[in-house]
């Protein structure tokens, strides 16, 4: 399969803190990738530099051959690449309704964007109950639903998905993780961002790990889950 | 003072106040809506009121356009003058130091310019009466005396009101500044361009400065200091919460009404209080303001 998506030697900051030092990595089209590490090692500055939310200092971001280190943000979800981010990032005084709609916002084929919404509706049917709601008054996990769902009205070529399972208790994790995996057998290519490795790297088929904002390790996800210092370090046994 | 009396002074005060509220409430609103989308109190406003209401003395009088045009010129002017000032001063400082406060202070600079720009020009050395968009006509409703102008500042107010309020709420633009006032960064991750909104929405404020400028410059002399009249706006925006658009508009009928009932039962030399006395009323009861809705705590 070829690269959807490739970062080569990508560094990024803040001010003065060296955030991304070279960093690298390829998902291929169709695959689930996951990028682990620790608290602070630079997951979410990577998926915020290809959504260009965070300035390239150096290297390069392609997706679909295309050169994305440039581009314009809104530029980046029309082109396909659709993060969905970490925590609780909705809009809060919106309806849920609202939220799905908003995540529609570049697209002009009204047709297909009602035949979308039903179909985000079929993945998550617990929205479906609560359009008119509020969207800050959801649950934890109806937001993180929530999140997705909006991210799919964009028509994702490829989903960022930051920590999807934050705060979630272990019953929804596997709930959010089912999902992921269905959308990816529909066709989406997933890079995934965890910091619990153990669900990332079983529903990954490769992975990579940052450490300080560097690249620490890669490999074929069931080989890393039975590496001794990723075990020890990352799965905690 | 007798029952009748007070009763005669509480309906002129309502009728005043509502005409000059309105006023006020569009003030108001031009400063809400930037604030809410990009948390930047604007202090130029009063200043693009004050340089809106010299572009329409300048056509009309200095240029003898007719009226029909120069209002729709007055407006764009104003609009393209506020977009642009978003695009190509405060975007260039945000780049280069992204915190509030140095927006803030480059909106201080914008009202400095402004200003000596009309006293440059001469326009403002004599304190000038823009000629009325209608005859006006002493009017009775009850016992309250209002003039003709009086009926259509509040009527043309409440129009442009209603029109922004659905565009607020209707529209996909409109819905794109209340998802770039609620969570920017979720705005970005949804594709909408925060520059064009940022410029969009200073455009509406700078439209809306037009109008109100429009509107009062009739009943004021206008002097290069006019923009004066926007700290009673500030007002408004402060009783109603400050981030909440209908609290602007309830904001600015309060305060035009409080502004009448004081200086005619108590003294007209009052008047000027009275707007913050009722700010600290509503700051000491509400603190967050009639429609603030909660607290919220910021992370620091």
């Amino acid at each position: 399969m070829p690269d959807l998506l490739e970062l080569a030697g990508v560094s990024a900051s803040y001010g003065r803190i060296q955030a991304l030092s070279g960093v690298s990595l390829s998902v291929p089209e169709g695959s689930i990738v996951a990028l682990l590490g620790s608290n602070g090692a630079g997951k979410t500055t990577t998926l915020n530099t290809i959504s260009r939310l965070v300035p390239v200092q150096s290297g390069s971001i392609r997706f679909d051959g295309k050169a994305v280190e440039s581009m314009a943000s809104h530029k980046v979800v029309e082109g396909g690449v659709v993060q969905v981010p970490e925590g609780r990032e909705v809009f809060r005084d919106m309806s849920v309704r609202e939220n799905l709609e908003m995540g529609a916002y570049r697209r002009k084929d009204a047709a297909t964007v009602r035949a979308d919404f039903d179909r985000v509706l079929d993945y998550f049917p617990k929205l479906r109950d609560r359009l008119q709601q509020r969207a800050g008054t959801l649950s934890g996990g109806e937001q993180q639903m929530l999140l997705i769902g909006r991210a799919l009205m964009a028509r994702p070529r490829l989903l960022l998905l930051d920590e999807p399972s934050l705060g979630l208790s272990p019953v929804l994790v596997q709930q959010i993780f089912g999902i992921i995996d269905r959308l990816n057998k529909d066709g989406l290519t997933i890079l995934l961002v965890e910091q619990n490795a153990a669900v990332a790297l079983s529903t990954s088929s490769y992975a990579y790990i940052l450490e300080n904002g560097e690249m620490a390790l890669q490999g074929a996800s069931d080989q890393l889950r039975r590496d001794d210092s990723v075990r020890r370090t990352y799965l905690g046994h | 003072m007798t029952l009748d009396v007070v009763f005669l002074f509480l309906q002129q005060g309502v009728a005043s106040g509502l005409v000059i509220g309105s006023v006020y409430a569009l003030l108001a609103l031009a400063i809400v809506v930037i604030f809410k989308t990009s948390d930047v109190p604007n202090f130029s406003q009063g200043e693009m009121v004050m340089a809106a209401g010299y572009i329409a003395l300048y056509l009309l009088v200095f240029r003898s356009m007719p009226l029909w045009i120069v209002m729709p010129a007055t407006i764009l002017a104003a609009y393209a003058g506020a977009a642009l000032f978003r695009r190509l001063v405060l975007n260039q400082v945000a780049r280069a130091n992204g915190s509030p406060v140095n927006l803030v202070i480059a909106t201080l600079g914008l009202s400095y310019v402004l200003r000596g720009f009309v006293r440059q020009t001469g326009f403002g050395d004599t304190p000038r009466s823009f000629p009325p968009v209608v005859e006006p006509q002493s009017i009775m409703i009850g016992q309250a005396a209002v003039t003709t102008l009086d009926l259509v500042i509040l009527a043309t107010a409440v129009v442009v009101m209603a029109a922004f309020f659905w565009m607020f709420k209707y529209t996909k633009i409109g819905r794109a500044m209340r998802a770039v006032g609620m969570n920017p960064k979720a705005a970005q991750l949804v594709g909408v361009d925060l520059t064009r909104i940022h410029m969009i929405v200073w455009g509406l404020s700078g439209g809306i400065s037009a109008i109100a400028a429009l509107l009062i410059s009739p009943k004021v002399l206008m002097t290069a200091d006019m923009g004066s009249i926007v700290t009673l706006g500030f007002a408004a925006a402060i009783v109603g919460g400050f981030t909440s658009l209908p609290g602007a508009v309830v904001g600015g009928f309060l305060i035009g009404i409080i502004e009448n009932l004081v200086g005619l039962f108590i003294s007209s030399r009052a008047i000027v209080l009275a707007p913050f006395v009722a700010i600290m009323l509503v700051l000491v009861i509400r603190p967050q303001g009639l429609f603030g809705g909660r607290v919220e705590i910021k992370k620091v």
